[in-house]
């Protein structure tokens, strides 16, 4: 093969290197700017993954529904439709196998068990990651504990989630109204 | 080129010892062997150097700089990579040495995983480390070709591995297999094939050999999913190929330490019969296995023998003086075993030992015919291991023990002291 040859192959090669992280960016940037924002109820834990830093778990309160059909697989895709209760927080609406014709907003999740004759299905949310700066991490986690032991109920901790056509980015964690790095901050000062 | 070589070629030539066409062949060769040298050399410390410079970028990345503003942090997900692809690029159009290809292709490699992990991390996209490995594995697997390089081929086989392990290795519930784990090393098997037929003997050829053995040998595990007892069946047929393999006339002619496939397919056989000879281990396999053709271990191990046996044939056929190695058959021994361990564990250990012993005494007999005291060894060490692991599970008196230790620890001494006298008497 002629150098000019492979070099056309190179070309075409880092324009896909190219575009796989732009269109990451995106899909990503289309969703925030003009997706619909819910507030996803959650816990956060802190893990660490080798290339792309510390970030905390978040697991959600929202991890189940109520259905007729027990033919659900484990491990597969459904698509959860949303709705928002009296305090603005996202809650299932219903569960579905594949699109249905509303115009409701949906995410994607993964089922994770199904008790078959319970009537319930559990899945888990795909935007359970949040990438923090490798010194918040801990903290965020240890904050979420200690607004939750103080036995105060007004406490909530839930994730921002801009959501459009099945898309879902997670935008910021907060504790009552606050982004959690707003604590982290406000106790290293 | 070294002065005292020079001076000898010029003694050499002042006596008449050697004509003047002679020294000036003998002066090109160390001139042309002298100007690869430090070539070479610059290639390992310039993949060196990619390597720690892209890692490192990896770990300031990794850092998570949260007061800079999403549009920055975008900008820097591509500054990297751009540099990369322009470096990779104009060493391909500007046709430049192998050290330049070699090292922009490592530094490109890790400069891609470097914009995927930042662009993952300013939106927090979702997904596991095994989905981030495969974009990142999917988006390199061109240079290998394009810059025919080396280094990344290597990068794609140990990242390739990295990913099975995170896929296969997960014990929760989503333990998948890692199929595409296939599709990758196949993906690099041309460039390898390519570098075997070109040179066969050079010490990076060797690096690739070890590199498939070990990879093979790690990943394998990361196929069993349920019917684990079958994972004996097909460790053992993995074995048997790679053995077999380098029993192949590219392999066998080499040096031991680049001829990996003949290393790990003997030293796995042993050891993976060594766990195989306790009776507990086949008591379960009795228990749990099950042999119903439709499991992917069964299928897995299925596709093993026919590969093994397929090569095994094919080296019967090329090799001109018959020679009998029980090494090569071992896979064929152990499939049988494994079926009769299905309905009786007890004879299936009795046959697991005998074979095990039989095996030691002919690695000694190899080593005493060939004079290798390496072999010869070896063999001593698989019959020592055999009955020192019988300790475990026969119930004899300590007195009969420590007689038996001090009759092997003298068996280790009176072979090798024998074997060292007939050398001397030979070379007399």
């Amino acid at each position: 093969m002629k150098t000019i040859h492979i070099f056309i192959l190179f070309l075409v090669m880092i324009l896909v290197q190219l575009f796989v992280p732009a269109k990451m960016i995106f899909d990503r940037e289309n969703v925030l700017k003009t997706g619909v924002t819910y507030k996803f109820k959650t816990q956060p834990v802190d893990p660490n993954d080798p290339f792309r830093g510390k970030y905390i778990t978040l697991n959600y309160e929202m991890d189940s529904a109520k259905t007729n059909d027990a033919t659900w697989e484990q491990g597969k895709t459904i698509l959860v439709y949303l709705e928002k209760d009296s305090l603005g927080y996202a809650k299932v609406h219903s569960v579905s196998k594949g699109q249905k014709s509303t115009d409701r907003d949906y995410v994607e999740a993964t089922v994770s068990w199904n008790y078959g004759n319970s009537n319930t299905i559990n899945f888990e949310l795909p935007f359970n990651r949040f990438y923090m700066e490798e010194s918040k991490a801990k903290p965020a986690e240890d904050i979420y504990r200690k607004y939750n032991r103080q036995g105060n109920n007004k406490s909530e901790t839930y994730a921002l989630v801009a959501v459009k056509n099945g898309n879902a980015v997670l935008k910021d964690v907060y504790i009552n109204d606050k982004p959690i790095t707003y604590y982290i901050e406000r106790d290293n000062e | 080129m070294k002065s005292k070589l020079l001076n000898d070629i010029s003694e050499l030539l002042e006596n008449n010892i050697i004509s003047q066409e002679v020294a000036t062949n003998i002066t090109a060769y160390y001139k042309s062997k002298e100007d690869s040298q430090p070539n070479r050399l610059f290639t390992v410390f310039g993949v060196l150097g990619a390597t720690l410079v892209g890692l490192g970028i990896i770990l300031i990345i990794a850092h998570n700089w949260d007061n800079l503003s999403r549009s920055i942090k975008t900008v820097f997900a591509f500054i990297p990579l751009v540099i990369a692809q322009l470096v990779s690029g104009y060493s391909i159009y500007k046709e430049k040495s192998q050290v330049w290809k070699e090292s922009s292709g490592t530094f490109l490699f890790f400069a891609i995983g470097a914009s995927i992990a930042l662009v993952s991390q300013i939106y927090n996209i979702p997904g596991d480390l095994g989905s981030f490995l495969f974009t990142w594995i999917v988006l390199t697997l061109p240079l290998i070709y394009l810059l025919n390089s080396k280094a990344v081929s290597i990068l794609i086989g140990v990242f390739a591995s990295y990913y099975a392990c995170e896929l296969g290795y997960d014990f929760g519930y989503m333990n998948k297999t890692p199929w595409l784990y296939l599709v990758f090393v196949l993906a690099t098997l041309p460039f390898y094939l390519k570098l075997l037929k070109t040179s066969p003997i050079a010490n990076s050829t060797s690096v690739f050999n070890w590199l498939y053995t070990l990879s093979f040998t790690v990943v394998l595990g990361a196929f069993i999913s349920s019917n684990w007892p079958v994972g004996f069946l097909m460790y053992a047929m993995l074995f048997g190929v790679f053995y077999n393999l380098g029993k192949l006339p590219v392999y066998e002619n080499q040096q031991l330490r680049r001829n990996s496939f003949t290393v790990i397919g003997s030293l796995g056989a042993v050891v993976l019969l060594i766990i195989l000879s306790f009776n507990i281990v086949w008591d379960e396999i009795l228990v749990l296995a099950s042999l119903a053709m439709n499991t992917q271990e069964m299928i897995i191990a299925t596709v093993l023998f026919v590969l093994a046996f397929m090569i095994l044939l094919y080296t019967k056929k090329k090799e001109k003086a018959e020679s009998f190695n029980l090494f090569q058959y071992v896979f064929l021994i152990v499939a049988i075993i494994f079926f009769i361990g299905i309905a009786n564990a007890i004879v299936a250990t009795v046959l697991t030992n005998i074979i095990l012993l039989v095996l030691g005494l002919s690695a000694i007999k190899i080593g005493a015919d060939t004079f290798r005291f390496s072999v010869l060894n070896y063999g001593l060490l698989i019959v020592t291991s055999v009955i020192v692991c019988r300790f475990f599970d026969i119930d004899i008196g300590f007195e009969v023990k420590g007689l038996l230790f001090v009759a092997v620890g003298f068996g280790f001494f009176l072979t090798n002291y024998i074997m060292l006298k007939k050398k001397k008497e030979l070379n007399r």
